[in-house]
């Protein structure tokens, strides 16, 4: 089974914005949302030292995604090839996958007012087609391959050319875009854009940890209370009403 | 709305007298509200069924053999949200033509009437009741109307409720009012379910195990309960019934039973007042 990855080569990208329009025009992204975007670092460093860089801001497909464990209705979830699809048939537009994504990847589309966000074009990939980003990428800093086919470039690019991902010692889900690059420019983009920590919306929080124990609590007790006055009823044996009131 | 009305509780019956009550029928729902009833009882038998298989990861409250049993009838959980939501909204539909026409022959009287509003027999019934539960009490319990205060209580948990899940089941189908608003529906859905199922236990419960109710159980099927049924629980409810039969008879002391009257008597108390 594949285990689908994306590589980015810092070395090689320009920060021109091509991926973004050949996403947009393929999945036909509304304005102000963004399944992919290039976000550059911005200059740092001293005249004559300077240095810049981009990060890919896109879904990363993680290994442990949090998005699938906020969804209510399992409509986001992952499957056998890694990528973390959304069942467009049970997103019920609720937020909390937006909200638990460390890497704001996620959107709710105004159009279909459901969770959207990049699926490493899986559309296309059953058409024997890479994604439209890789495709269009106009410089060559976009990879995309099988982990698991050693001859593929991501393969060598993760496993031997040293690509890296970004994530912290606090939020470590295994995304799967990596980096390639010099050192410096790897953390240059990961200090300017670090994975901020998974968090629930305020609704789900109240939800799993207050309302659902609630519930299961009223609920347990009630059918305990129940199977108390059953056990009572069948030791002490029926009588009908009428026999009740005769006696 | 508690309004303080102590009733003298019914005397105790002879054994003809029992038996004259035990052979007459007195009708105790319309068939429109028995037909909502059951109506009722199928959807939210379905909706909790599918409603339960839906919830996910750290919402999900049932097993996962129970998830891909129930799945397995929709073929997929898309299908399995389709029709929750198709029959949510069939149900709201329903419940909204039920009380456009029939607010004032049924809704009005059958709600407001009956089933919500408490009096004081009905505060000092629960009081008796759970001391009596706890073994604290042997009083008998103050007479009560068609329903009694437990009852009443149920009931007016699910007034409360139903128009909660309602609109919060709106507002996710039709993503009214924003993200944040359906995040929270989504929450507020379920604790309003969940609050409703932990008095469902209890009224079917009562209405399919427990003997002592089983007249109450079939007069949902029948729309008739016995006159000694009515008697012995429903006391307020049977006097009523008696006066509108002969608005100058009164009580088992003026209106002897031990006269068996083999028709159906399908003489309901409030409508003839």
């Amino acid at each position: 089974m594949a285990r689908y990855a994306m590589v980015v080569d810092l070395k090689r990208c320009v920060g021109c914005q091509a991926c973004t329009v050949a996403c947009d025009k393929e999945w036909d992204v509304p304005l102000g949302c963004a399944r992919t975007h290039v976000q550059p670092t911005g200059i740092v460093g001293t005249f004559p030292k300077l240095t810049s860089g981009f990060r890919v801001a896109q879904c990363n497909q993680c290994d442990h995604p949090s998005c699938v464990a906020a969804c209510p209705t399992g409509a986001t979830h992952q499957s056998s090839d890694g990528i973390v699809r959304i069942d467009r048939g049970l997103c019920i537009g609720c937020g909390y996958c937006v909200e638990a994504c460390p890497y704001d990847a996620r959107y709710i589309n105004p159009a279909i007012n459901q969770a959207d966000k990049c699926d490493f074009c899986a559309a296309r990939l059953e058409r024997g087609l890479q994604p439209a980003c890789v495709a269009t990428c106009t410089a060559h800093a976009k990879y995309f391959g099988d982990l698991e086919d050693s001859n593929s470039e991501v393969f060598r690019m993760v496993y031997e050319s040293g690509a890296r991902r970004l994530q912290t010692a606090q939020v470590s889900i295994g995304p799967n875009v990596y980096y390639m690059g010099r050192k410096q420019d790897v953390d240059l983009v990961l200090a300017k854009f670090p994975p901020r920590a998974p968090r629930m919306a305020a609704s789900s929080e109240f939800w799993a940890r207050l309302l659902k124990p609630l519930v299961l609590a009223a609920v347990g007790a009630t059918f305990l209370g129940q199977a108390v006055a059953f056990f009572y009823q069948l030791a002490s044996g029926e009588q009908d009403h009428e026999n009740q009131e005769k006696t | 709305m508690v309004a303080p009305t102590i009733t003298q509780a019914p005397r105790p019956l002879t054994a003809a007298e029992a038996d004259a009550l035990s052979q007459r029928q007195v009708k105790k729902h319309d068939v429109a509200i028995m037909l909502l009833h059951w109506f009722n009882a199928v959807v939210w038998m379905l909706e909790l069924a599918t409603g339960l298989a839906l919830l996910s990861s750290s919402f999900r409250v049932m097993p996962w053999w129970y998830i891909r049993i129930v799945q397995g009838f929709f073929q997929s959980r898309a299908n399995m949200l389709q029709f929750h939501i198709a029959l949510g909204i069939t149900w709201i539909v329903v419940f909204l033509v039920y009380g456009t026409f029939g607010f004032r022959t049924y809704l009005k009287k059958e709600v407001l009437q009956r089933e919500i509003s408490l009096d004081g027999d009905d505060i000092q019934w629960l009081k008796t009741r759970v001391l009596r539960m706890l073994r604290r009490s042997a009083e008998p319990l103050p007479p009560q109307g068609i329903y009694n205060a437990g009852q009443k209580l149920f009931a007016s948990m699910v007034y409360a409720m139903v128009p909660v899940i309602m609109i919060t089941g709106l507002i996710m189908t039709l993503h009214l009012v924003g993200t944040a608003a359906v995040g929270w529906a989504a929450a507020i859905h379920f604790a309003a379910v969940g609050a409703v199922v932990s008095g469902l236990m209890i009224h079917v419960y009562m209405g399919a195990v427990f003997p002592e109710e089983k007249p109450a159980f079939f007069s949902m099927i029948t729309g008739n309960v016995d006159e000694l049924y009515a008697y012995s629980h429903h006391f307020k409810w049977w006097k009523e019934v008696c006066r509108a039969r002969s608005p100058i008879l009164d009580g088992p002391e003026t209106h002897p039973p031990h006269a068996p009257q083999k028709e159906e008597t399908s003489v309901e108390g409030e409508k003839h007042q």
